[in-house]
């Protein structure tokens, strides 16, 4: 039986080299050590998203991918950190003054200036990085189904986001908290909190499954950056500009009523249209002078198109980061 | 064991097929109006190491991501350990490990780091999953470069960082997609006998797929052979190889003499460039050659094992494989004529 001879010899093969690995290579070398089967508990699907989350939470900010993979999320962390820094140390410093930063929209700004740098950094890094490096197939071999995929990086990003929106929050209230005193203070500071966590969580949400979608277009990592970073910055300023010409250009908002054009600008930026989401909420409409010179977004009448566009953008882009792994090649 | 052409060959520990691995039907997949992968491919493929042979774009490819439920037939069936392709590639999965042919490591994490994410994503818990990880790179020859990140690794490192994703999982069976793409020879041999080991000593059962039928056929216990998405052959390796395996012999000089003793001594040896082609049939054939020779005191300058091109090898109709030339002597004779 020439196959079984050819098996004998194979393992005669194997055992010569195990006994002559002393003087070769160790990296071409086969060792022989027993094969140990696996007849523990297997875990479901469930748990193996969970496991998928988690990993891809800790590659959103660069942990397990190398030390320059943690630079920026580290920097933009920092960077998002310093106003409740600085917050805390001024109230440490000037006890009875009042916060200097709030709680609903942090320094919006300076939020978005970060969350777009960490969407356009980070985004790529979740899904075009498996693209790129033709990862999929293996994930698509494994007791998963299709859809759980995209799921579990979304729900990882959504997670880093919420890292970077809320941790913020959470720093600014703990430092007005510790110069509190009563706990009826700590309560009413407690209530104010939860506002602000409700919407950074929409900020959370809304860029992060914008900024997937479009990272899952491409596998090139530069590419996926300019992709998510190019619309949004270039969104932003327009809606910024427009907003401003709407003002100056159909009558000052001072007279009564913002121009329409004023109003619905902010349509057009993901970050103006979480501003407005905000004053819709807030019940604010926030015409003219009145309102916050950080985040200048008018809305006027149109509120209610602004919550409307933030739930059919949000579903969009999950709906379109969904299909495209049904699609996706396997190849 | 392969139903096709069972009735002939001396094919090893033949259990009556209950234990299919692999059934597929009929199994047909287009690519649109015009690509035609698999094309009403019927076979069964029992436990042990099966070679699945064919030229580049035979539809090897297609066939493995058919059977992992990754792609979806466009007609027939396929089942792996009597799960439906279609239907239950979520069980299937559970049970197959999968080794792509392409690159598909990303560059910037360790070994390590790569096979446990994969062990986790196979369903181990994390701590089994380190284990596993840990022993599954041990398994195919890595040891300490595996803390180093697969950027910098070599391709035939790479290529057991892909048999270890596979692997860690402990699989009821693999699928192979080309292992040893990009290999130099002596990662090839390395590789193959790593197969083997993993077939014959881990009890897993395993797909290979090749367009090498010199290297596939030293592991295997059985070969299917397609072409253009049909079925050319299914079999046991030693029917398959009896019938294909011929000695080169080259001498200086008496071609004639030696021709003339070869055949005396009851071989069929026939004139092939400046030396003669021998059927070969076991070692006893080695020895008729090296005696005579000897006998002769020819001075030899060559003796190879060929091998004939897959095409002819697998030619079902012995007639045709007499046609295909001079070069396989006694090919009517010592051919094993298919069942067909």
């Amino acid at each position: 039986m020439p196959a079984d001879a050819k098996a004998a010899a194979g393992q005669l093969g194997s055992a010569v080299t195990n006994s002559n690995n002393g003087g070769i290579d160790s990296a071409g070398v086969i060792h022989n050590i027993g094969y140990r089967r696996y007849e523990d508990v297997r875990l479901g699907r469930p748990a193996i998203v969970r496991a998928l989350i988690w990993h891809s939470l800790r590659s959103a900010f660069g942990i397990g991918r190398g030390a320059k993979a943690k630079i920026f999320p580290a920097l933009l962390f920092a960077l998002i950190c310093l106003p409740a820094a600085v917050n805390a140390v001024a109230l440490a410093t000037n006890p009875g003054g009042s916060p200097i930063v709030g709680y609903d929209g942090y320094i919006p700004s300076l939020r978005t200036v970060v969350m777009l740098i960490f969407v356009a950094i980070e985004a790529p890094n979740v899904v075009s990085a498996d693209l790129r490096n033709h990862t999929l197939p293996l994930y698509f071999a494994r007791p998963i189904h299709r859809i759980d995929y995209p799921v579990a990086k979304l729900v990882a990003f959504v997670l880093a986001c919420l890292a970077m929106v809320e941790i913020p929050l959470i720093l600014l209230y703990l430092g007005i908290v510790s110069q509190q005193h009563g706990a009826s203070q700590v309560w009413e500071q407690t209530l104010r909190l939860g506002p602000g966590l409700l919407y950074g969580a929409a900020w959370a949400v809304l860029l992060a499954s914008i900024g997937l979608l479009l990272a899952s277009t491409t596998g090139k990592r530069v590419f996926a950056m300019c992709a998510i970073g190019i619309p949004l910055f270039f969104t932003w300023i327009l809606a910024t500009v427009l907003g401003h010409v709407g003002e100056q250009a159909f009558g000052p908002a001072a007279i009564g009523q913002p121009s329409a054009l004023a109003s619905l600008a902010g349509l057009i930026s993901p970050f103006t249209l979480l501003g407005g989401l905000l004053r819709w909420l807030q019940g604010n409409p926030s015409i003219g002078p009145a309102y916050h010179p950080l985040q200048p977004v008018t809305i006027g009448h149109y509120g209610p198109v602004y919550g409307v566009l933030f739930v059919v953008l949000t579903v969009a882009a999950i709906a379109g980061l969904i299909g495209r792994y049904r699609k996706v090649g396997v190849a | 064991m392969i139903s096709q052409t069972m009735p002939h060959g001396e094919g090893r520990a033949r259990h009556a097929a209950p234990g299919a691995v692999i059934q597929a039907t009929a199994l047909t997949k287009c690519y649109g109006a015009t690509v035609t992968a698999l094309d009403q491919l019927t076979v069964v493929v029992g436990p042990g190491i099966t070679g699945l042979i064919g030229a580049n774009g035979a539809g090897k490819s297609t066939l493995i991501k058919i059977l992992l439920g990754l792609l979806e037939p466009t007609s027939g069936t396929a089942a792996v350990f009597g799960h439906d392709c279609v239907t239950d590639g979520f069980a299937i999965r559970t049970l197959t490990g999968y080794m792509p042919e392409h690159d598909c490591l990303p560059p910037d994490v360790t070994a390590t780091e790569l096979v446990t994410h994969f062990g986790r994503m196979s369903g181990l818990p994390a701590t089994a999953a380190r284990e596993r990880a840990a022993d599954s790179l041990r398994h195919v020859g890595l040891y300490e470069e595996r803390y180093r990140q697969i950027g910098t690794y070599s391709t035939g490192m790479k290529q057991r960082v892909k048999l270890a994703q596979a692997l860690v999982g402990d699989p009821r069976l693999l699928l192979l997609d080309e292992p040893t793409n990009g290999l130099d020879p002596a990662g090839r041999t390395a590789m193959l006998e790593l197969i083997a080991r993993i077939g014959t000593e881990f009890g897993i059962s395993i797909l290979v797929a090749s367009h090498l039928l010199g290297e596939i056929e030293q592991i295997c216990d059985q070969l299917v052979a397609i072409d253009a998405g049909r079925l050319l052959r299914a079999d046991t390796i030693s029917s398959v190889t009896q019938a294909s395996a011929v000695l080169l012999v080259e001498v200086d000089e008496g071609v004639d003499l030696l021709q003339a003793e070869l055949a005396r001594r009851g071989l069929t040896p026939a004139p092939f460039q400046r030396g003669l082609l021998v059927q070969l049939t076991g070692d006893e054939t080695y020895d008729a050659v090296r005696d005579s020779i000897a006998d002769l005191g020819l001075p030899l300058s060559r003796m190879e094992q060929r091998r004939h091109r897959i095409e002819e090898l697998f030619r079902a109709d012995p007639a045709l494989a007499g046609e295909s030339g001079a070069s396989v002597p006694g090919s009517q004779t010592m051919g094993a004529p298919s069942a067909s």
